[in-house]
Parts: structure tokens; sequence; C-alpha cells
């Protein structure tokens, strides 16, 4: 496996960041559910972190397009 | 006798022989799901009339010398996310907990031709990922082995049935190891065919690009004979493929001598794993070895990678199934749910893209490594299962997973037993994996295993 470029450089986001990125999603949830999401969110946030970032501009990803299997 | 235990092949051969009849043995299952399911809930809705109905017709086409196939009078439960025309399909959600389907999932259609005996819908987590979850209409099912632990999940009804004697085989469904994770904490076999063995539709989803159905049975060959019913091409399913089938129990038998299977370094040995499971794997390996397999290591990703690919790829998955829930009415989901979708929201186009690029790059990677060997071979769980503690934090993404990585490579997997745990006395398991569609090549290799093993055929005692 090589050296790979990644986002786990990047701060955490803060509960205020939090909050807004669920605003601007169009998401009302009430405070206790917030609260519950704030404490749910820096799990995921550290994981899509992890990802790998650098590729080679062929790197295919794993959903191509098939328009045959849309055939009536 | 006592019928709870008899496996469907062996049910198939007292049917035909006329010792034993559908009608009988689905009495004595429903019966027995009486007297013990209260302490398990392993069923949302037990089907009586529907499972007598279908159990005479059954009974009449074997009279007739008609049986039809190896599922013919076999009683089945189905994941309550598999839909059943005119019986009511839930999610185990209140969301959905008065919704009655028009129509069968293919794969109930299938098991309707097939002459199999539906006994009921089975306790899932939430909507199939939000789970053990103890906020719902319903509790959660416990594990027949010990009920102060849970079966895993998601297809935790179907782990738990199997396992307890109420059904032979059950249906479960598959994206990230929900057929796999309860197989594994119930010491029995359960499989997650190739991506588009078998079709989706009438299943409600969770991963569109992960999704499988499986079945939950007391051994590999039972799966052989299961699976046979219900995998073939859906031309209304966008991703079924269109392969033969081939007949699985007939190429069950003929050892595995020669073959070479690569055991996983670094996966069943992760840190997080039971004390008593690397012995238990060895022990498996053992056994393998002795039946003429040359056991050769290798080297893949790590669980962290694979479980991140595919974490990412299901929550923008998920959260674009359950969007319009979650903004007009999120307190009807259960916590787990509800906290295990909504990052969807928030996870970017760019994080999405990188993850299915990266997927890409994991299923070659496998690929490449089974050019080498005919099969992979690591554990089907690295824990024995939980205890049931509402209190429990939820630790899904953080936690690495030893299925996930056959979920990121759509390949067949199968999770079977291989031991129990010295302290808590459960079962621990061993997983195979092969190349795509090479299902029968996975279940020859677990039915030799089983063959000179007994670990399928140890049942709990129900109090």
């Amino acid at each position: 496996m090589t050296d790979r470029a990644d986002h786990t450089h990047l701060p955490p986001s803060t509960d205020a960041e939090i909050r807004g990125m669920i605003r601007r999603a169009g998401l009302n949830l009430s405070e206790e559910l917030m609260q519950q999401f704030i404490a749910a969110w820096p799990g995921y946030e550290a994981m899509i972190r992890r990802l790998p970032r650098d590729r080679a501009y062929t790197a295919e990803p794993a959903h191509i397009f098939q328009p045959t299997r849309l055939l009536p | 006798m006592d019928v709870a235990f008899l496996t469907i092949a062996e049910l198939g051969k007292l049917y035909r022989q006329r010792e034993l009849s559908p009608v009988e043995v689905t009495k004595a299952l429903l019966d027995r799901i009486a007297r013990h399911d209260a302490k398990l809930r392993s069923f949302l809705l037990v089907t009586e009339g529907v499972a007598l109905a279908e159990a005479a017709e059954a009974e009449r086409a074997q009279m007739a010398g008609a049986l039809r196939g190896p599922m013919h009078g076999i009683p089945y439960a189905l994941k309550d996310i598999i839909e059943t025309a005119g019986i009511r399909t839930t999610g185990h959600s209140k969301l959905r907990q008065d919704y009655v389907p028009a129509a069968d999932a293919d794969i109930v259609t299938r098991l309707k031709a097939a002459g199999g005996v539906l006994m009921g819908k089975l306790a899932t987590w939430e909507f199939a990922l939000g789970g053990p979850s103890f906020d719902l209409p319903w509790p959660p099912a416990r594990n027949p082995w010990n009920t102060d632990h849970l079966p895993g999940g998601s297809s935790s009804g179907a782990g738990a049935s199997v396992a307890a004697g109420f059904v032979p085989g059950a249906v479960g469904t598959d994206t990230g190891g929900s057929v796999r994770g309860p197989a594994a904490f119930c010491g029995l076999a359960g499989i997650k065919p190739s991506y588009g063995r078998i079709s989706r539709r009438g299943v409600f989803p969770n991963t569109f690009s992960m999704d499988h159905c499986g079945p939950l049975t007391r051994s590999a060959e039972d799966i052989a004979l299961f699976l046979q019913s219900i995998a073939g091409y859906d031309p209304q399913d966008p991703g079924s493929e269109n392969l033969p089938v081939p007949d699985y129990a007939a190429e069950l038998a003929g050892g595995i001598k020669g073959m070479r299977l690569g055991l996983v370094e670094g996966w069943h040995t992760d840190p997080g794993a039971h004390p008593d499971l690397a012995a238990a794997i060895g022990e498996a390996v053992g056994v393998l070895r002795d039946l003429g397999a040359e056991i050769v290591p290798v080297r893949l990703s790590s669980l962290r990678d694979y479980t991140d690919c595919k974490t990412t790829i299901s929550s923008v998955e998920l959260y674009s199934i359950h969007e319009h829930d979650l903004k007009t009415r999120p307190q009807d989901f259960g916590r787990i749910l509800r906290n295990r979708v909504l990052p969807g929201a928030l996870i970017t186009g760019q994080d999405y893209m990188a993850a299915l690029r990266w997927r890409s790059e994991l299923a070659r990677e496998q690929a490449t490594a089974l050019q080498q060997v005919d099969a992979f071979i690591t554990a089907g769980a690295l824990t024995v299962a939980d205890r049931a503690n509402p209190e429990a934090p939820d630790r899904f993404a953080q936690t690495p997973s030893i299925t996930m990585p056959f979920s990121v490579a759509g390949t067949p997997a199968i999770a079977i037993p291989c031991g129990f745990s010295q302290a808590e006395r459960l079962p621990l398991s061993l997983q195979i994996a092969a190349a795509p569609f090479d299902e029968a090549r996975v279940l020859r290799i677990a039915h030799a295993y089983q063959q000179v093993t007994t670990w399928h055929r140890r049942h709990p005692t129900l109090a």
C-alpha cells in the first residue's frame, strides 16, 4: 500500500459548524436530536477524512453507468 | 420425533420417504415458537394461517409424489424488510408499522414457487441498519445461546429463529455483514452471495450498490439447497446478473484436496478480536489443511480501509433513501438509525466519489489475489455476541468490520461455526470467500469442513 493523501490533517468541526451544516442540508432537528447528532458526527467525519484522495485522472469509480441494464 | 433441529436436507429426505409430513413439521414448529419466542422476540409476526395452508398444499403434493424440490414443504421465515403481499412488512420501524405491501418481493415469489412454507416475519435492526435498538415499537431479538446477549444484526430475528429451532432456514439481507454477523453470533451458516445473484426487488433498500439477500441455515448443505430456490436473474432488478445458476448441491462433494486457500493476514488477529478467536481460526485452518488444502498467507488492505470505504458509500445511499422522512419526521426514527443515516447529508459528492474510486481499487486487489488462491479464509466475526445493553454507545463508524471487505468486492462469502469462546460459551465463526459467482466453491469448502467437524450440530437449550 502506498502513502496516501487524505484529509486527516484538517481540524474537527466545531459544534456550531455541525449545526450550520445540518441547517444547510435542509434538516430541522430538535435540540435533543441535534445534540445526539453532534455526538455521532465526529466518528463519521474522521472516517471521510481518512479516504484516500490522490488518484490518477483515469481511476474509475465503481458505479459506471450501463444503459443496457435499464432497457425495458 | 423432535423436528426442531432437523436440517432442510434431512426434512426433504423424510418427506420423500413419507416418514414426516409438512403439516406435522409446521405444527410442531408453530408450537415451539409459541412456547419459546416470548423470550427471544425473533418474530414480529407469525403467519400461522398462511403456514398451515402452504403446509397442507405441500402435503397434497407429497402424497401425489409431486414434491417440487429441496424447499418444498420446508418452513422458513423472512426478515421484515422483505415484502410479502397482504402481510405487514414493517422494517421494524415506527415509520412503517402499518405498511402492507401489495406485491411479493421476487425472492418470495420464488420461495412460493418452490413450495416453501412461510412461518412469519422476523425482527431486524430498524431498516436493516439501526440496531440493536431498544426504542422501537418492538424490542430487539435475543440470542438463544444466552438471552442476556444479542444475536447480532441486522438479520437479528433470522439468526435467533434458526438457532432456536423455530425454522430450519430464514432469509436475511447483507449489506456490510447482516447475514454473516448473525450467523457468526448464533452458530449458524449464513451466506452473502455475489452481488446480483439474488434479486433485490421488493426488499427495502439499505445501500443500492451493496445490498444482497442471503439465507441462514444450520449447515452449508442447507445453504446450497436454499440458495438453489432463490438465486437467478431478475430483469426488473438493475443489479441482477443474467448468469446460469449451478446445481449447488451437486457441487458440494469432491472435497478440497489441492485447493489453495488464502488466510488473510492481520484481519482475525485485529487488536479488537476476541482472545479465543486466533486459536479457533488456527484449528479450523488445521482441519482444512488435513483435508488436503494448501494454506497460504495473503495480505489485503486493512479492515479499517474496507470499513471506511463501505460506510462512506452506504451513508450517502442511505440518506438518499430516508431523506424525506428525516426532513419531515426525524423524531420517529430510532436513535441509532437516525444517527447512522444523518451523516449521509453532510458527506460531499467528492467524498462519495473518493470512496467509489477506492472501491474499484479494493475490489481489484481481491480479484488479483484470487488469481493466486482459490478462496480467502478469515473469521466470520471478530468478537462474540454482544450483551444486550440499551446504554451501549454506538461505535458503528469507528469499529472495523471483518465482513465488509467482501461486501465492497461483491464476492460470495459464507460464515460457519468453528468453535465456542471459553468464558462466554458463545459461538465463534469462520468465513470463506471466493471469486464472484463462485458460490459453489465457497459452499464446497464449508461443506468439507462440516463433514469432519460437529460445531454446526450443537444447539442451544431453550429454557
